[in-house]
């Protein structure tokens, strides 16, 4: 009796959060194995005959196997996109907090209006080809970078305010240079607000779908969230092969998370003084 | 781990992340590459791909690279930002009609008027693929669509129907299905642009019976609620309302539904373009057999005519740098073989707009339905959006509400009339 009493909102919620992931998830993976004419009902039912292997050799392989192409893509993107995030949003955030100038004024507004004025699609397109960085890879992880950083630079700033100066102070005094202090005394103390950068921002650049499709045209720049409109037109969806590329996306990410899953917690519940 | 070791892990970690990237952008070397944009979805797509196949086995000097769009608005926004950044494909496929003016043509597009294989291409087309100058600056991708309405064949035999002529023998039909306890009309509202057939498809019953309606009314002369054969077409809709026709979820079902219940047996009729023979193909194939087709029929037997959609263009942007190979494209596109080409990929959806390309003989039965109304002695005509640039944005939102029995047929009209105003003077036409 205690037990229930004790545990049934715990319980509660563990049934609600299951309801709210497993369903569509499960619906995902139903649709996955139905063939195409079942598919069509859009429904919650138990597939006809099992469909997978066939669904997924077809996904893979459309357009000239567009899949592998778009996971090297995106994962190339994330990768780099979050790695140079995380140090340039680290780096911003320390100086800005550390050293008061009469610029910083105007650095948080930019910073601010970063954050509030919606970036044009045109216009970023021009600069891009200004600089030929148009359609190209590392042209993305410019974009990426520039549209997550006031976020970043955001959550880095408030974390740093709340490591004691006399850290800094003490590593100064035993010789430590500048990038010194920055690499190996500040960048480890930010290690949990850092993962939470990582989670929050690759999640978002992974999923990204407008960006890319407007700033890297081509196929061999497909990236995963662009194929899924190979499926899916205007007026013909096949909804069998549609859900079997979402399984498809949605699954190596989860891995990752579920295998980092240990350090990410830890990471986000770590004291101050570590590493 | 020493000071060095350290920052040189972190260089050649970041050296690595720049050559990843770099590498990932490397090009493959053919004495000509193209690339060939289109709208997304599997149909289209594998037509692309046979036409392209085919046409690279004539010219092997040129490789054509195939990408995709998504359709829609997203689709415009799209393509007219690649037009305005220069940054579009070396060929593209497009709306004809309205949505082809959208783009600015004049400025963006070449100018294919004096190709030799336009003497091959129905004037019909010609005119939505006409800029305002004058020039011709597209030729026709895919086939003509009719508007209508799909019928369930087997049902049509088991009752002892035969295909309408008009409207009342239309709804003679559908108290006669009804009565046999079947769903006679089939509305999807789900999706709400499948709501506005019944009165886009009534266009070619109204041009039977006043010829001028179109211009008149992009003068703003003639409008839907005065003009008794234009507002006919939302006064069907409230009729088939109004009887019970409709299947029960007609307010919550989708396009997909409708062409599941037509192909199965669920439905008799349902209203739609008639590119939806291919979707009904592909997800329906063994079912395709029993749907047929029918022009949405007048209030004349002697008139009856199909109203007939253009198919999307293919284009050539101002900033292609292949520009002979471009034009060699496209006019294999235009070319008997690449009708046929088209035909093997998608099955044939309907006539094609090029001179001396036929069908195959076992086309489905929706297909040959059609073929009549464009042999000698048929009678087909195009939809409004082709013969006058103004559509109202609200006309399905409206068609809903007359479906469902919320407005009247002529408060509908009279409110569609105001909605085409504000298009009309934003599109700065004379005389509104």
């Amino acid at each position: 009796m205690t037990l229930i009493r004790r545990y049934w909102l715990s319980a509660l919620a563990i049934i609600f959060s299951g309801i709210v992931f497993l369903v569509p998830f499960s619906f995902i993976i139903l649709m996955a194995f139905k063939d195409r004419t079942q598919a069509q009902l859009l429904d919650f039912s138990w597939p006809q005959g099992m469909h997978l292997w066939s669904n997924i050799v077809e996904v893979v392989t459309t357009r000239n196997w567009m899949l592998l192409t778009a996971f090297i893509n995106s994962t190339i993107l994330t990768v780099a996109s979050v790695t140079l995030l995380v140090i340039f949003a680290a780096m911003v955030g320390f100086v800005l907090q550390r050293r008061k100038t009469r610029f910083n004024g105007l650095i948080e507004f930019l910073i601010l209006a970063g954050l509030m004025i919606p970036p044009a699609v045109v216009p970023t397109i021009w600069l891009l080809q200004g600089i030929g960085l148009f359609g190209k890879l590392h042209g993305m992880v410019l974009v990426e970078i520039a549209y997550s950083l006031p976020f970043s630079i955001l959550l880095y700033r408030a974390f740093i305010a709340t490591i004691p100066r006399e850290m800094d102070e003490a590593a100064i005094i035993d010789g430590a240079r500048p990038l010194d202090v920055f690499f190996r005394i500040v960048l480890p103390l930010l290690w949990p607000v850092t993962v939470t950068n990582i989670v929050v921002q690759s999640v978002a650049i992974f999923n990204d779908f407008t960006n890319p499709l407007y700033y890297l045209p081509g196929n061999a720049n497909a990236t995963v969230q662009l194929t899924l409109y190979n499926f899916q037109s205007q007026f013909q969806t096949s909804y069998n092969l549609l859900f079997t590329n979402i399984a498809l996306i949605t699954i190596p990410p989860l891995i990752v998370f579920l295998f980092f899953n240990r350090q990410i917690v830890a990471g986000m519940t770590a004291g101050a003084v570590k590493g | 781990m020493t000071k060095t070791s350290r920052r040189t892990t972190l260089f050649g970690f970041t050296a690595a992340l720049l050559a990843m990237t770099a590498l990932s952008s490397a090009a493959s070397a053919q004495s000509i590459s193209m690339t060939y944009l289109i709208p997304s979805g599997a149909d289209g797509v594998a037509v692309a791909e046979e036409l392209v196949k085919s046409f690279e086995a004539a010219n092997p000097d040129i490789n054509i690279d195939i990408e995709t769009r998504p359709g829609g608005s997203e689709g415009d926004n799209l393509v007219k930002t690649r037009l305005a950044t220069q940054s579009m494909a070396d060929i593209f496929r497009y709306n004809s009609g309205s949505l082809f003016q959208a783009i600015n043509p004049q400025q963006f597009l070449v100018d294919l008027t004096n190709e030799p294989w336009q003497a091959d291409v129905q004037a019909s087309f010609k005119q939505v693929v006409t800029a305002p100058d004058g020039t011709v600056r597209g030729a026709p991708m895919g086939a003509a669509m009719g508007g209508g309405i799909y019928y369930n064949r087997a049902i049509y035999e088991e009752l002892g129907l035969t295909v309408p002529k008009t409207w009342a023998e239309f709804m003679a039909n559908n108290e006669k299905i009804k009565a046999a306890g079947k769903v006679a009309v089939i509305q999807t509202y789900g999706d709400t642009w499948t709501s506005q057939l019944f009165v886009l498809a009534d266009f070619y019953n109204v041009s039977a019976a006043d010829p001028d309606f179109a211009s008149r009314y992009t003068a703003n002369e003639a409008k839907f609620a005065t003009e008794p054969a234009a507002l006919r077409g939302f006064e069907k809709l409230q009729e088939t309302f109004e009887a019970g026709l409709f299947n029960e979820d007609f307010g919550a079902a989708k396009y997909d539904d409708g062409l599941r219940m037509v192909a199965a047996g669920e439905g008799a009729h349902y209203p739609m373009l008639t590119f939806a023979t291919t979707a009904i193909a592909a997800s329906y194939p063994d079912m395709l057999d029993n749907v047929g087709f029918f022009a949405q029929p007048g209030d004349d037997a002697a008139s009856n005519g199909l109203t007939v959609w253009m198919p999307d263009g293919i284009y050539i942007p101002q900033t292609t740098s292949n520009l002979d190979a471009a034009k060699k494209f496209v006019a294999f596109v235009a070319s008997v073989e690449g009708c046929e080409a088209q035909t093997r990929a998608g099955g044939a959806s309907g006539p094609y707009l090029i001179n001396g390309c036929t069908l195959p003989d076992d086309v489905p039965p929706a297909v040959t339905d059609m073929l009549p109304y464009f042999a000698e002695g048929g009678q087909n005509g195009p939809a409004l959006e082709f013969l006058s640039p103004i559509k109202g944005p609200a006309l399905e939102q409206i068609t809903v509400e007359v479906g469902s029995g919320i407005r009247t047929a002529a408060d509908a009209a009279a409110l569609y009339d105001e909605d085409v105003r504000k298009q009309a003077q934003q599109l700065a036409l004379p005389g509104w």
